[in-house]
């Protein structure tokens, strides 16, 4: 870790210059605030918490200690208290990982989420582990929709229990967001999901990201995947979804339980940046992505409008 | 902000896109925003917060019965299981009693396997205490979510297994044995056969052990393959809860599955 840091700190300084003129661009942006003109929007996001509702035991094991649903919990309510446009999203495998899930089936979960007011969530391959019928059984104690965009559940007792995106309006912003999920057959025991038609992901995604962000207006679009963030193959995965998409702006990935050093920003296939973000699992971390817009007059800009990218939090 | 990773700190990122004109705008779509700025960072659940107490609260009652489900006892052993004997010999009371339980349970519902490796010396996790047996020793035993799945193998996928087996110093095994010569498998037996390259074996494992966990190898190129439907830690509990009920005392012996010659 030391490393990363002398490495980054290195590029810090090399990038001076160009440092120099964001912190100039970024106290503009501050100014717009006060006037009105700019609104922030604050993105909060786990993924494979895997039924961790109490930290990690002290057991001398590599985690011990950190997580736990009351402290995270504790550090949403206070970002919330400073934000005034929070959006709090999970991407999978809620459940499994802990005796609560084993004996409870996922009530404890659902009910803790609910709590913390998480706005929408995706499945993850861990989420059928006690069958369509079993996931079912806990959705009366959520109160937030579940997005699935590439899971046909039509001839499945969950037909009714999923959308493919759900549309969160904050502060005039529209913000759309859609759920993809990986293939499970492999992953998830046959039983589990009989009836399930698992559609391409690649597909579904551009799909109805273009759906919300050309015809539904939407000024932001979020995919919360359960693909996992990269594979030594060429399995489909977050990085894959994020070159060969058009419209989506944040992918909120998981499964692959990866810690990120920060988030990968990557050209899509229409020219714009789409940033794979993922932390970790077990809630050991809750992510945060602001995003800061500002109103838009006239016509298309036709100037080079750079678009600031910070690892720091104003 | 202490709480933020500080080597997240360091990178101050300007992005200008090769097509940076019409970045997060779309013409004449009709949004009337455009992103100037994104910020971000991540945020370490640690004791540095305080616990929101509503949340304890709403998950207190769950953990109280969860505890005494936990701790209700539901078997007995006649002797202590030791993980420090799995960890240095080819064979041992607890790799025994492990492989041979799960076996038991398998079998129940694949009557054809041929033999077992549903754990690897690594993934024996503590030791297993003499006397009261509860819900939680087992977990504590077996903390994962593997599933056992039977592999059908061909001969010389099985003799690269039992090579693996022989050049780890032994691995929780059951219905084979094996003698190591020079870290080498010779006079091997499976179940009760002597071991035929020519012939094809059907082997339980894990999900884990067969996607190559702790260097295992022998399952990439299956015959065939197929879950059974039962995590390892079910099948244990499973076969504590049996041993019970028909009025037996969990025990276990070395015999001689896996000896160094």
């Amino acid at each position: 870790m030391e490393e990363l840091q002398k490495f980054n700190r290195r590029n810090f300084i090399k990038a001076g210059g160009v440092a120099a003129a964001s912190a100039a661009l970024s106290l503009n942006a501050f100014d717009a605030i006060a006037a009105g003109d700019v609104i922030k929007l604050t993105i909060l996001h786990t993924n494979d918490v895997h039924s961790r509702v109490e930290p990690f035991p002290m057991d001398g094991s590599k985690y011990q200690g950190l997580g736990g649903t009351a402290r995270r919990s504790s550090l949403i309510k206070k970002i919330r208290a400073a934000e005034r446009n929070v959006l709090l999203f999970d991407a999978g495998d809620i459940f499994q990982g802990t005796p609560y899930f084993n004996l409870y089936g996922g009530e404890v979960e659902m009910k803790l989420m609910t709590a913390m007011g998480y706005d929408a969530s995706t499945m993850g391959n861990h989420d059928f582990d006690n069958g369509l019928e079993g996931f079912l059984k806990q959705l009366p104690h959520t109160n937030f929709p579940i997005l699935s965009a590439n899971y046909d559940f039509s001839n499945t007792v969950l037909h009714q229990s999923t959308q493919p995106y759900k549309i969160f309006n904050k502060g005039g912003l529209k913000i759309g967001v859609l759920g993809i999920g990986l293939e499970l057959d492999g992953v998830v025991e046959g039983k589990n999901y009989t009836g399930t038609i698992y559609l391409d992901p690649i597909a579904k995604a551009n799909e109805y990201a273009d759906l919300l962000k050309n015809d539904l207006k939407c000024d932001l679009v979020i995919c919360l995947s359960h693909l996992g963030y990269k594979y030594p193959t060429d399995k489909v995965s977050d990085q894959i979804l994020a070159k060969n998409n058009r419209s989506i702006d944040l992918i909120i990935g998981g499964h692959t339980h990866t810690f990120m050093n920060e988030p990968e920003d990557v050209q899509n296939l229409s020219g714009n940046l789409t940033t794979i973000n993922q932390v970790g699992f077990a809630g050991i971390n809750l992510g945060r992505v602001d995003y800061y817009f500002e109103r838009y007059k006239g016509k298309r800009i036709k100037t080079a409008a750079p678009y600031t990218i910070s690892n720091e939090l104003d | 902000m202490q709480l933020l990773r500080p080597f997240r700190n360091q990178l101050l990122l300007l992005l200008s896109l090769t097509l940076a004109s019409c970045s997060l705008i779309k013409s004449g779509s009709g949004s009337s925003y455009q992103v100037i700025k994104s910020t971000r960072n991540e945020y370490s659940i640690s004791n540095d917060i305080a616990p929101d107490s509503s949340i304890i609260n709403t998950y207190l009652p769950y953990k109280g019965r969860l505890e005494a489900e936990m701790s209700k006892v539901i078997g007995h052993s006649a002797l202590l299981l030791s993980k420090k004997s799995s960890d240095t010999l080819p064979e041992s009371l607890l790799s025994n009693f492990f492989a041979d339980a799960v076996t038991e349970q398998a079998l129940k519902l694949d009557p054809n396997i041929d033999f077992a490796i549903p754990t690897t010396k690594g993934g024996l996790r503590v030791d297993f205490p003499k006397g009261d047996i509860t819900t939680s020793h087992v977990f504590e035993l077996m903390p994962f979510e593997n599933e056992l799945y039977v592999f059908t193998l061909k001969g010389e996928d099985v003799q690269r297994l039992l090579n693996f087996i022989a050049g780890t110093n032994g691995q929780p095994v059951s219905r084979l044995r094996m003698k190591i010569a020079n870290k080498l498998p010779v006079d091997v037996w499976i179940n009760g056969k002597p071991f035929d390259p020519n012939k094809s074996y059907s082997v339980l494992t894990t999900d884990y052990i067969s996607g190559g966990g702790d260097h295992t190898v022998g399952f990439e190129k299956p015959i065939s393959k197929t879950a059974l439907g039962l995590k390892v830690r079910n099948a244990l509990m499973n076969y504590v809860k049996e041993t019970e009920a028909a009025g037996k005392i969990i025990n276990s012996k070395t015999d001689g599955r896996i000896t160094k010659i």
